[in-house]
């Protein structure tokens, strides 16, 4: 039984691992610059990993933000327009992380003043910032797009400084979820609400914290994207949220939150997904087969840590 | 019953049933039977295998090894509800009801479509006969159209009952349900299966309450560690020899307080002041104050606002007028409850006191993650695992590790963990809402054992319970609720019996 629970817990990384040798075998035989692959899929992957991995903390209560993708995009925009007002990167990435905390802080605040679920204030949420983005593409735009320079992030456009923005928020996230009482408390909170609260540990205050470590990594999720594709439009982070919520359960993570919750998941979820995207274009597969696929592999997970959510509750 | 014995054939047998999760072995070997007409209770310690060989029989899940028979015929359900149509029912521990739906969809879950005609749903006759199935088991005062997750864990049982009788079971599997349920609740259990027996059907009937089991039972089978140890006929019922069967040993030292003294400090550490709480389970211009070093008992009928009592003091539901102080401190919510020292013990367990699909460890850690995390920051493995074994060890939680889900534990178990997560923070003050709800009596033993032990260090408790035995065996004083107000208030030194305790109760 051990080593089949361990086995569990460790499937999502041996599914990434075995992604990760299927990906160069591919590239051998079909003679492919591989090299040249791996920076378009750490490309993909570092956005949605560390939207993701913010987003794990709200997924551990139980909840679900569904305006992700959109907040990502705002968050680009507004920070597009305050560097082309200003010329300032710095002021660039704060605008980035401030509108992303801002937002997420909203939608937190509003769920927990009307008493409603999370998903319905980011449904709500959603629109309005859709309708946002459209209009600060015509405040700060053309109507179609804002355009920061290239030459202003090009530095920035590299590898490495991707790698170490993911690294460096992924252990600042690591840390609080695994190694303070914030993360055990989500996670309690996750696993029976109304228990939780008898034990003192109050909703809507870690519903806020939550949102707020959520918005920090949307806000570096948009600055991010703003490095990849400087040129920012209505398409910008169009596909993050959709993207977040299947790397969330690729990685291994719980839909229904709780202690089973984990960090990594986000990670390992988004950079399996990313591999799967090319691995299905190696092999010529058109974007419709690649997204059966990617939704059998989804359903399969799901079915996979619902049965082993059942095998757990049988009664004695 | 001799006669009975002769004259009625057996109906249902087991042979050589064994079931294993994972490493536990729940069931080794169990092989029993019942007659038609034969009230036969299952006892043993939590984990025993009692609820495990019950809930096979009723199909809810199926043995390793092992074969039954049913009316002479091979017994293999494939599901409850299999099992349900073809004649044997179970009402379980845990509740099995849907919050979202009305009392008589809950009824009638799986079958609504049998009022359905077309794409019409006849409600006004689900309404009426879920009502007949209500008032044919007793429980008149259930309205077939209230939502159900608005009602207490008693009229929820209750439903189940409903839903599994009317099916008209031939025989009935009773686990644990009395538990949950009031004296008015029990009393339509027991109605029912003195009607079952009469006739001529059959009843298994579990409980950890060794007065109604035997009161009730015609036979009785005894569980230890997944074996029969003894099946007594009820000539033979005798208590001493029935709980030495039990736990394997004899029950030494003392059950519940053996002292006779009822002092306390005068420091008043908990109270309720003029609380008033409207609703279902209400409180009315409430009073009472605990003392440091005193165990004070809290009893009445269900309904009597005692529950709601508990959690005003613990900050958890806030009265619309009057206060609960602790220290002369108003107390704000939970949080700030255990600022001041306080642990709650919730009587529905599963639902509010535990995160059933969580370590035991984490259940236990998230109570104290404000005494060990390094300033309130830092949770080293270390510091928690310490934290964490010091109360499976001092609570003798028989688990395989910390990391052992608390949903794989025993009722008894389940409640160690819960003791562990206030004990561990070194709460000063206690409020116990039926603390021993779902016991096996060696575990109740060592939960009083407890509770004198923590008087003795001068702390407080507030214990609630449907049981008055306890509250007599083990509080210095006892509060009587009648109707959200206190009765009266019985001293140790009074000796107060359980007909006196009644007598203000009703």
């Amino acid at each position: 039984m051990k080593v089949k629970n361990l086995l569990l817990n460790i499937a999502p990384l041996i599914g990434l691992l075995i992604l990760i040798a299927g990906y160069f075998v591919i590239g051998r035989i079909n003679d492919i610059n591989v090299a040249y692959g791996l920076k378009t899929i750490v490309n993909q992957s570092v956005v949605v990993a560390v939207v993701a991995t913010g987003a794990v903390f709200i997924y551990t209560l139980g909840a679900f933000d569904i305006s992700l993708g959109a907040s990502t995009a705002v968050s680009a925009l507004m920070a597009g327009i305050v560097y082309l007002k200003t010329e300032s990167v710095g002021l660039m990435f704060l605008t980035a992380v401030c509108v992303a905390v801002l937002v997420s802080l909203l939608n937190s605040v509003l769920a927990g003043v009307f008493h409603l679920p999370v998903f319905v204030t980011t449904i709500a949420m959603l629109s309005v910032l859709n309708a946002l983005a459209l209009l600060l593409l015509n405040l700060g735009g053309t109507g179609s797009e804002i355009k920061v320079p290239q030459a202003a992030v090009k530095s920035l456009d590299t590898l490495w400084f991707k790698l170490l923005v993911l690294g460096a928020y992924f252990l600042f996230c690591f840390f609080l979820f695994d190694f303070t009482p914030i993360g055990r408390r989500q996670k309690f909170l996750g696993g029976n609400p109304l228990c939780a609260k008898l034990t003192g540990i109050s909703l809507n205050r870690y519903s806020v914290i939550a949102f707020v470590i959520c918005g920090l990594g949307v806000g570096l999720g948009a600055f991010l994207s703003i490095v990849y594709a400087p040129t920012l439009t209505r398409n910008t982070a169009s596909s993050v949220g959709m993207d977040v919520i299947i790397a969330i359960v690729f990685g291994g993570m719980p839909v229904s939150g709780g202690a089973r919750s984990r960090i990594y998941a986000a990670v390992i979820g988004a950079f399996s997904m990313s591999f799967l995207s090319q691995i299905m274009v190696m092999l010529n597969l058109n974007s419709g087969v690649g997204q059966m696929v990617k939704a059998a592999i989804f359903l399969l997970v799901v079915f996979i840590a619902a049965g082993e959510r059942k095998m757990k509750t049988l009664p004695r | 019953m001799g006669e009975m014995k002769q004259a009625r054939p057996t109906v249902l047998e087991v042979h050589h049933m064994i079931k294993t999760y994972g490493s536990t072995k729940a069931l080794r070997d169990v092989s029993l039977s019942i007659r038609e007409g034969e009230v036969r209770g299952l006892i043993g310690e939590n984990g025993s295998g009692k609820s495990t060989v019950a809930s096979i029989i009723a199909g809810m899940q199926k043995a390793d090894s092992g074969s039954m028979t049913y009316r002479g015929k091979e017994w293999n359900p494939k599901t409850m509800i299999d099992a349900l149509e073809h004649g044997i029912g179970m009402i379980v521990q845990e509740s099995g009801t849907v919050p979202g739906i009305s009392v008589a969809e809950n009824i009638f879950l799986a079958d609504v479509d049998r009022f359905r005609k077309g794409p019409v749903m006849n409600r006004r006759k689900m309404m009426e006969e879920a009502r007949r199935i209500l008032d044919d088991i007793g429980a008149e005062d259930l309205r077939a159209e209230m939502l159900t997750g608005a009602l207490d864990i008693q009229s929820r049982k209750l439903i189940e009952i409903a839903r599994v009788m009317r099916q008209d079971p031939q025989i009935l599997v009773v686990d644990e349900t009395t538990t949950a349920l009031s004296h008015r609740g029990r009393e339509i259990i027991y109605r029912i299966m003195r009607k079952m027996r009469e006739e001529g059907k059959s009843v298994f009937f579990i409980s950890h309450d060794m007065e109604e089991i035997m009161k009730e039972c015609d036979a009785l089978t005894v569980l230890r560690d997944g074996e029969i140890i003894r099946t007594f006929d009820r000539d033979e019922f005798e208590e001493e020899e029935i709980k030495r069967c039990m736990i394997g040993r004899e029950l030494k030292g003392d059950y519940y307080r053996s002292d006779d003294d009822s002092q306390f400090d005068p420091e008043v550490v908990l109270e309720a002041r003029h609380v008033t709480v409207p609703g279902g389970e209400p409180l009315r211009d409430f009073s009472i104050q605990l003392h440091k070093g005193e165990i004070l008992g809290i009893g009445g009928l269900s309904q009597c606002g005692m529950h709601t009592l508990g959690k005003v003091l613990f900050g958890a539901i806030k009265p619309v007028d009057g206060s609960a102080l602790i220290r002369g401190e108003q107390v704000k919510n939970e949080a700030d409850a255990m600022k001041k020292n306080v642990g709650y013990v919730s009587k529905d367990r599963d639902s509010e006191s535990l995160v059933l699909q969580a370590p035991i460890g984490d259940n236990i850690a998230a109570g104290g993650l404000d005494r060990f995390a390094l300033g309130h920051i830092l949770v080293t493995p270390g510091a928690e695992k310490a934290y964490v074994n010091a109360q499976i060890e001092s609570l003798e939680v028989k688990c395989q590790s910390r990391k052992q889900y608390v949903s794989a534990l025993s009722g008894g178990n389940k409640q160690k963990v819960v003791f562990g997560k206030w004990i561990g923070r070194g709460s000063e003050i206690l409020i116990l809402d039926c603390p021993t709800r779902g016991i096996d009596i060696g575990v109740k033993q060592a939960m009083y054992q407890l509770m004198a032990a923590m008087k003795r260090e001068g702390k407080s408790i507030l214990i609630i319970s449907e049981e008055m035995a306890e509250l007599i065996g083990m509080a210095d004083r006892i509060a009587v609720l009648k109707e959200g107000r206190l009765e009266k208030v019985f001293r140790r030194e009074e000796h107060p019996q359980e007909a006196d305790l009644i007598r203000y109760m009703i």
